[in-house]
């Protein structure tokens, strides 16, 4: 009972201090070209809806364009879609740089994608920290490598969900050849969800999705209070086996952070394959400071009193039970 | 026992998912991921505050697991304290201070000199004062409050870390490589007072 | 089992503290990796230099404690005041000459396995160092960071003077006695050319 209160109590402080900032729905934006003549391109700037608002980066075209057909803006549940057409002058589109001013301030990406007439593609990404695109010829595989290893590496950073449940799993696992099975079944289940997801085999739609994501969090919550207590329960018998299940789910989270619109079907393994490997570094990262802080807290001798030991635990079970009450709302709407 | 440490491993986990700035970052202190991690992204990028606040968790180290828990906690709470200061004022020295941290703090690794542990308190105060109020003032136009909280979170990590690793050195030689480091930090001190000198 | 967590942990640690700084320090904006990185190179630009730093941490290995850990503590440090005099501008006579005749000194201890009293030893090592950081530890390229150029320049004499010291520990055997003289007359011989060099 008074577990519950303290759940309770914590889901409406974060409410209060609004972290649902952190939570992970941020969606990336879009960006399509589409040849239509020599000189003519069809402009169309998909635009996430930020936080319940419009999205604060705007789309800044290269001076030398000329738009020809005036932007038309359509509203969508997810998004601001622009369109419009452009000539682009005898010197082409190579080398050209669209600015997103205003993205710096955001935590989202950007896909850029240029399809010309003769059937070939190209792809950039703009992101807060590089908030401009520049259209140029193929690029090396390294390139690729590196910007999906940074984008997975930022995912896992940012999606405080999947670090809660990780998290969680720490909380209950006893013993390291435990906690390396847990890890890596978790490891291997999203991997599975994240392919199918990217290579188009299988879709979750995000509502419900992030719904069973919370609850997946909010499921660890009394199971941690009972490992407190010494009891044990299947799940903290056999962790892995949890951690695959929810791992599946999990999976088709990160897929959401991997847009794969406006990417050549060639480039998809590739960038599929690097993301997931940020993802597990940064997932490792995390893992790793954690296991060495606690061994450090114990060579240091630090005794922190009952309420700090707790609050970890607490934080999972409370954080869980917010976000499933205000996902399943979503979700409502949604159905609606 | 185990249960509790498996307990502990939680304690600052939700935090700890700071640790890191994006490889992405091409910029000294944007990150893209928000002021909190542009914080982080700054103190590990400017040894002027990075390196003083490692060599000072060294330093507990060497004098043992009571300064290191006393270094942990003071020297995050001194800096954000600092760091408010210095968020509100807007005030640049010709002379590079921080060398004056690296000389001091140095010097007494490469001593390895023994300390009371009043004295070592208030040396963790007045480091974490001087160097967040100094980071207070390079924030200002930068990440604001959220990024010193990413400050001070990435250095209660590092100093736990560090000054960890550094009590559980038992053989001889390590110790002294401790020292080594020290008199480096020395060294790059002396050098600073010369570039500011030039 | 209790000394294989032990290593788990430190290995963890190792871990997380090497990748911390090394991520941060790749992605420092161009011209302050310029620093770091020439700093880095800079100890090794000059064989003089490379000599006479490995020399020390070979005489210091035959010295033997206190003298092996005594010496890369101060060694920096002196280094480093070299280094100031040289920025401030403090003029500093024949630097050249006296960086060649102190490669041929110290290869002259480790040919004849000097013993001297502390106090000398660490004296000929110091005023040796002053020229070499005076020499070295100026020459930033135009562009790049003073600071990250000096944390450069100085863990790499560091490392350098680290390599002396364990190739010195060949010094247990009777063989690697012999051959610590033989790279001393060597050290020595260069330290002749260098000098030869500096005078014309």
């Amino acid at each position: 009972m008074r577990c519950f209160w303290l759940i309770l109590l914590t889901g409406v402080f974060v409410l209060a201090t609004g972290a649902t900032a952190w939570a992970h729905e941020s969606q990336p934006g879009t960006l399509e070209l589409r040849q239509v003549s020599n000189d003519r391109y069809e402009v169309t700037w998909r635009a996430p809806i930020y936080f319940g608002q419009p999205h604060p980066a705007r789309i800044e075209l290269p001076g030398h364009w000329n738009t020809v057909v005036e932007p038309t803006m359509r509203l969508l549940p997810d998004s601001q879609v622009f369109r419009r057409i452009v000539t682009v002058g005898g010197q082409g589109v190579e080398g050209s740089i669209i600015r997103f001013p205003g993205l710096e301030h955001t935590i989202t990406d950007i896909f850029v994608r240029l399809n010309r007439l003769d059937g070939t593609t190209m792809t950039a990404v703009a992101r807060p920290s590089k908030p401009y695109a520049q259209l140029r010829g193929e690029r090396t595989w390294s390139t690729t490598a590196v910007e999906y290893i940074g984008l997975g590496f930022h995912h896992i950073l940012q999606g405080v969900d999947h670090l809660l449940f990780v998290l969680g799993l720490l909380l209950i696992v006893r013993g390291r050849m435990l906690l390396l099975k847990t890890i890596t079944a978790f490891t291997i289940a999203h991997s599975i969800t994240l392919a199918i997801a990217t290579l188009g085999y299988a879709h979750a739609p995000l509502p419900p999705l992030n719904a069973a994501i919370a609850l997946s969090i909010l499921f660890l919550g009394p199971e941690i209070v009972r490992s407190w207590r010494g009891e044990t329960s299947w799940t903290i018998r056999a962790p892995w086996v949890v951690a695959f299940l929810f791992g599946l789910l999990h999976g088709f989270g990160f897929a959401s952070g991997l847009s794969t619109t406006g990417m050549p079907k060639a480039e998809l393994p590739l960038a599929l394959l690097f993301f997931n490997v940020g993802v597990e570094l940064g997932q490792l990262v995390f893992v790793f400071t954690a296991l060495s802080l606690v061994r450090s807290f114990k060579v240091l001798g630090v005794r922190w009193p009952r309420l700090v030991e707790a609050l970890p635990g607490y934080t999972v079970g409370g954080l869980g039970a917010y976000w499933t009450i205000q996902r399943t709302v979503m979700l409502l709407g949604y159905l609606k | 026992m185990r249960e509790i440490s498996i307990i502990r491993i939680s304690s600052f986990l939700t935090v700890a998912s700071l640790i890191l700035p994006g490889p992405a970052s091409a910029h000294l202190v944007t990150t893209g991921m928000g002021p909190v991690y542009d914080g982080i992204g700054h103190l590990l990028l400017t040894p002027e505050d990075l390196v003083p606040a490692l060599a000072l968790a060294l330093f507990a180290g060497l004098r043992g697991a009571v300064a290191g828990r006393r270094a942990m906690f003071l020297l995050p709470l001194a800096w954000i304290m600092g760091g408010v200061v210095g968020s509100k004022l807007n005030v640049t020295s010709a002379f590079p201070i921080p060398a004056l941290s690296f000389l001091l703090l140095g010097g007494l690794i490469a001593a390895d000199l023994y300390m009371p542990a009043a004295a070592f308190t208030l040396l963790s105060i007045l480091v974490g004062l001087v160097h967040g109020f100094l980071n207070g003032v390079a924030l200002n136009e930068g990440a604001g409050l959220l990024g010193l909280i990413g400050i001070t979170t990435m250095l209660f990590i590092l100093v736990t870390l560090v000054s960890a690793s550094v009590v559980s050195l038992k053989r001889p030689w390590t110790r002294v490589a401790v020292r080594v480091a020290g008199s480096w930090i020395v060294a790059t001190g002396m050098l600073m007072i010369g570039w500011a000198m030039r | 089992m209790k000394g294989e967590k032990k290593r788990f942990f430190q290995i963890f640690l190792v871990w997380t503290l090497l990748f911390c700084p090394v991520t941060a320090f790749a992605h420092v904006k161009g011209g302050e990796v310029i620093g770091l990185i020439s700093g880095l190179k800079h100890p090794i630009s000059g064989l003089d230099h490379v000599l006479a730093m490995i020399a020390v941490g070979l005489w210091g290995a035959q010295l033997g404690p206190p003298a092996i850990w005594l010496l890369p503590v101060t060694l920096p440090m002196v280094m480093a005041l070299g280094g100031m005099l040289g920025l401030m501008g403090v003029p500093v006579p024949s630097i050249e000459i006296a960086i060649a005749v102190s490669a041929m000194v110290l290869g002259v201890m480790v040919l004849i396995e000097a013993r001297p009293k502390l106090w000398l030893a660490v004296l000929i090592v110091a005023s040796y160092a002053i020229y070499h950081g005076y020499a070295h530890g100026t020459e930033l390229p135009p562009g790049g960071n003073g600071l990250l150029y000096s944390i450069g320049f100085v863990m790499m004499t560091g490392t350098l003077h680290a390599t002396g010291i364990l190739i010195g520990l060949i010094h247990r055997w009777l063989a690697g006695r012999m051959a610590l003289r033989l790279a001393g007359a060597c050290i020595a011989m260069a330290g002749v050319m260098f000098l030869w060099r500096a005078i014309l």
